[in-house]
């Protein structure tokens, strides 16, 4: 009904009593508003901006706004079904301290500038640093939440423009170890299945992910998958007890790096209990083993006082017999004494893992990504599929989750990570250059053959003066980073720092300069989710002030050093021939992504696509294009190893630090289910905010009562590196066992990243944010 | 916390819905822009946070304009009114509601119908509780209100079509009968179980063309 109808209405109505106050108040509301109703609205697909699960939503549009989103139905992803954050979405985008122009640091404070002269600046800082110092003196540092025009802008910006490799996204502290993982083992990135696992599947072993806060929409396909066929069920193998723990058929309990012995021991007694698929493994894989000497490989962390880290292990060839020996000491009762596991429930697990009737779905995130050993996690944990013959087919995978919504799409794809190029090429190899430098027509020998800083490292170099200018788009490291007092900065000290953001953060409080940037639906994008699906949007609403969107801010950047070159396309049209020179990376390779015109009309497709046809199971007959009809499974990509996928051996190691008499409990960190990293868009959200509104620190029960602490009451974390003042939450939604306690890192004003420790995954380089050594003083 | 799988909501073994409320007069028959237009005309004013229930003693109910405080937007999932009672949220939210002394009516869920996907059990994946008052910036985001002008209807004698998406939803009476019911959208026959037979939801505004 139009308003003037309605209005019509009114006037010719008789007045019926018996209705409360409030309802007059609500009717009168109404009218005033002249409230929309939903078909009022345009609706616009697009997929959700926060975490790896890639949601469909879709957005609700008047005059220009975003009044409301709904779930999209005929997403494939989540089905109708978003999680609160999902539902929230289109407050992120009013928050009143949104930036809208270009901002230069001016004393303490900023002054608003042109476009024009930021970006003169910008190119002026790049040039006069290239000149002075060399390529390996510039950076920038972006994330998974780039799109891929973002992400593709960046990487051949600074590879073919700049000849720096010093391109880096905070997916380093997220999914590295995945990536090194799928790379060892099967040469090409990312997991085999698709989420209809979660509906195939019989059994799913969730490795360190409280996947009911962090996946919620994935695991509610779980839980229907549960309420719908009896029998399936949840192993919840973790270091505290979470909301996933209550709807788990099995709870296990594991200490730090405990899942390293632990899955040794499933190992162990696979072979023990005749539970190799022989067939499978003769067929599909060889063995590889690499470097194991604690004392050779480290930590590369603070105790070792290291100001970068570097590490290399081809490894070399094994065997199943040699495996057999390997694994003879990972007995359940040495196993039972690494881990804190009982022996009972490593039996359990092995039977699980054993049981060739039933599919087994292994997943895992940040549990095991952020792991000093995440490579060697992810490879065991792909070893347990890959010696039962549990892989590549519908029900049976091991499946890596992502934390960002194109920590696939853009830092894996793409390739914004130091040493890589588009689908799966490397720096490091001349071919690969040379088929990178042909499709951006630039010079053969333009690439540096040697990779940039990896994240850590970047930031050491930035800490040191190396690294003298930075610029960061799309990610706050200045709460992320850990050990984070190790990157202090003051405007002003030589160095520069250009932020591209929406919102002030504790790291654009330190910027030299601040670029507004356009956020999610204010500009057109693609992203790739968890399980290699591409997913594209159209700009539906403008952008407030002069926000612009990240890969524009690059190739104006680009185009004033003289670069315009690598960016040819006309500026009001570039998105799809961009997208198009990009795909052509991909096209016969194996990830092979859809079309433009077909991401458009479809809810996202997952790569391989050829000839128009998704592909649900990867390197899987009868689904993946590439493997011949009858041909099983063929782990094409695996050029290096026969085509056949890597066992690698990887033995247990202790984590960096430990807890003793003066630091007796263990860290770990991590998010919540209402807020999304650092809190920056989700704090912003009234509904979010008021449900956490702090950072806090869950401690156990018994330890708080030793303590002298009740929940509420301040405490203060301390590490030997830095401290944060809490409140104490005990049996909160999280109930870390005795002598443990875990702390949220979405709080910019509860920095725990001045705690934790800068440790990492020898291979990956990842940062370890899971374990290091607090104790508790009452504040 | 909500461990509505564990305890088995699909299996509590109580299917029926007990009608709140005998079939109602000439109110509820006239056509919902009458109705709100009427309201209308009463003019505003501070009323009761928690309402009264026409027939129910003793039972309250929420006001519409906290129904409005509690979403983001129309369509968004409420936020927890009341606090953590350290319960499972079905204890009270089962299939029919319940009065809760000193807090009102626990509605039952709209979503036990739903098939697929949206049959969630981990309430709180979407609805949270408000711990706080604070805010951390302000934000001027307006969302899309409830409308109760649509769902139109032939003539007087004719069942209006449903104006609103069913997904998620499908549980009628949740909404529509029972002491949370607003007596806009409150049905006068909540003992006819099978709302589809006469209500249809409206999915396009085309008009049929051979």
């Amino acid at each position: 009904m139009k308003r003037r109808n309605f209005l019509k209405a009114l006037a010719t109505t008789p007045a019926v009593a018996a209705f409360s106050c409030a309802d007059r108040e609500r009717a009168a509301r109404l009218a005033e508003d002249e409230s929309l109703s939903d078909a009022d609205l345009s609706w616009h697909k697009a997929p959700c901006r926060y975490c790896g699960t890639g949601c469909g939503v879709e957005v609700g549009v008047h005059e220009g706004k975003v009044k409301a989103v709904r779930g999209d139905e005929a997403s494939p992803v989540n089905r109708g079904l978003l999680c609160v954050k999902g539902y929230h979405l289109p407050a992120f985008l009013y928050g009143e301290d949104r930036l809208q122009y270009p901002m230069k640091r001016d004393g303490d404070g900023f002054t608003r500038i042109s476009w024009d002269e930021a970006l003169d600046l910008v190119a002026s800082k790049y040039q006069e640093t290239l000149d002075q110092h060399g390529p390996e003196a510039v950076s920038i540092y972006g994330s998974g939440q780039w799109t891929v025009f973002d992400g593709y802008a960046a990487s051949k910006w600074f590879r073919g423009g700049m000849k720096s490799n010093n391109v880096e996204p905070n997916a380093r502290l997220c999914m590295a170890s995945a990536v090194t993982g799928f790379m060892t083992q099967f040469q090409s990135d990312e997991p085999m299945g698709c989420y209809e696992d979660f509906e195939a599947g019989d059994d799913f072993v969730i490795w360190g992910n409280n996947m009911a806060e962090m996946h919620p929409v994935l695991f509610s396909r779980i839980l229907e998958s549960k309420r719908n066929k009896p029998g399936v069920r949840i192993i919840d193998l973790a270091t505290r007890r979470t909301p996933t723990t209550d709807y788990a058929d099995l709870y296990v309990e594991f200490k730090p790096n405990g899942d390293l012995a632990l899955a040794n021991g499933i190992l162990h007694l696979l072979i023990k209990n005749g539970k190799v698929n022989r067939a499978f493994v003769d067929e599909n894989v060889i063995f590889k083993r690499g470097i194991e000497d604690l004392d050779q490989i480290g930590y590369g962390c603070y105790g070792d006082n290291a100001e970068s880290y570097t590490f290399k292990d081809k490894g070399r060839d094994s065997s199943f017999a040699e495996l057999e020996r390997f694994v003879a000491d990972y007995t359940p009762e040495r196993v039972s004494e690494l881990s804190g596991v009982p022996e009972a429930q490593i039996r359990a697990l092995a039977d699980i893992y054993g049981n060739a009737d039933r599919g087994t779905v292994s997943l895992w995130c940040m549990g095991v990504n952020q792991h000093v050993r995440g490579t060697w996690m992810n490879n065991l944990i792909t070893d347990l599929h890959l010696l039962t013959g549990k892989i590549s087919r519908p029900g049976a995978n091991p499946w890596s989750l992502t934390g960002q919504p194109s920590a696939c799409g853009t830092v894996r794809e793409v390739g914004t990570l130091a040493h890589r190029l588009p689908a799966d090429m490397v720096v490091m190899n001349a071919e690969h250059r040379k088929l990178a430098e042909e499709t951006w027509g630039i010079p053969e020998g333009t690439i540096s053959p040697k990779p940039g800083y990896h994240t850590l490292d970047m930031f050491r170099a930035f800490a040191r003066g190396d690294v003298k200018v930075m610029w960061i788009q799309v990610t706050n490291p200045w709460v992320t980073i850990p050990n984070l007092d190790r990157i202090q900065r003051q405007p002003g000290d030589g160095r520069f720092v250009v932020v591209s953001e929406i919102y002030p953060t504790p790291t654009t409080e330190i910027a030299d300069l601040v670029l507004p940037a356009a956020a999610w639906v204010e500009r057109e994008g693609v992203f790739g989710n968890s399980e290699r699906r591409t997913q594209q949007w159209d700009q539906i609403i403008e952008p407030p002030g002069e926000a612009k969107e990240d890969a524009w801010q690059i190739m104006e950047v680009a185009k004033r050093m003289g670069m315009g070159h690598l960016f040819p396309w006309p500026e009001d049209d570039w998105h799809q021939p961009m997208y198009e020179e990009y795909r052509s990376f991909t096209l016969g390779t194996g990830k092979d992504l859809a079309s433009y015109e077909q991401l458009r009309e479809t809810r996202g497709m997952l790569w391989p696509v050829v000839d128009g046809k998704e592909t649900r199971y990867r390197y899987a007959a009868g689904h993946d294009p590439y493997v011949k009809k009858d041909a099983g499974v063929h782990f094409y990509k695996a050029k290096g190893y026969g085509e056949k996928a890597a066992f690698w051996l990887r033995p247990y190691h202790p984590p960096a630090e430990v807890p003793d008499d003066e630091y007796p409990y263990w860290l770990s960190t991590g998010r919540v289910l209402e807020h999304w990293h650092t809190g920056s868009m989700t704090r912003r959200v009234r509904q979010l905010h008021q449900a956490v509104t702090e950072a806090y620190v869950e401690i156990n029960r018994a330890d708080a009562s030793e303590l002298g602490v009740k929940t509420g009451d301040r405490v203060r974390v301390v590490s030997r590196r830095g401290s944060v003042e809490l409140a104490a939450e005990i049996d909160g939604r999280g109930k870390p066992p005795r002598g443990s306690v875990f702390v949220p890192f979405f709080d910019e004003s509860k920095l725990i990243n001045k705690v934790t420790l800068d440790a990492m995954d020898n291979i990956s380089k990842e940062p370890d944010y899971k374990k290091c050594a607090v104790r508790i003083e009452r504040a | 916390m909500c461990g509505a799988n564990r305890t088995g909501i699909a299996t509590t073994g109580r299917t029926a819905v007990r009608p709140y409320m005998t079939p109602m007069s000439s109110a509820g028959r006239i056509s919902l822009a009458l109705l709100l237009g009427s309201l209308f005309l009463l003019g505003a004013c501070s009323g009761p946070a928690k309402v009264a229930v026409p027939g129910h003693e003793g039972a309250v109910k929420t006001a519409a304009t906290q129904r409005t405080e509690r979403r983001a937007f129309d369509g968004a999932p409420p936020v927890i009114p009341h606090e953590n009672f350290g319960i499972t949220c079905i204890e009270c939210h089962d299939l029919e509601g319940m009065e809760v002394a000193g807090t009102g009516f626990a509605p039952p869920s709209p979503h036990e119908g739903t098939l697929g996907l949206s049959a969630i059990s981990y309430c709180r994946q979407c609805h949270v509780f408000a711990v706080s008052e604070d805010r951390f910036v302000g934000n001027t985001f307006a969302g899309l209100r409830q409308d109760l002008r649509r769902g139109g209807r032939l003539n007087d004698l004719a069942p209006p079509t449903i104006p609103h998406k069913t997904f998620m939803r499908e549980n009628c009476v949740a909404c529509h009968s029972g002491p949370a019911a607003r007596e806009e959208i409150r049905t006068t026959h909540p003992e006819r179980a099978h709302c589809a037979q006469c209500h249809v939801a409206v999915t396009t505004r085309a008009t049929f063309t051979r």
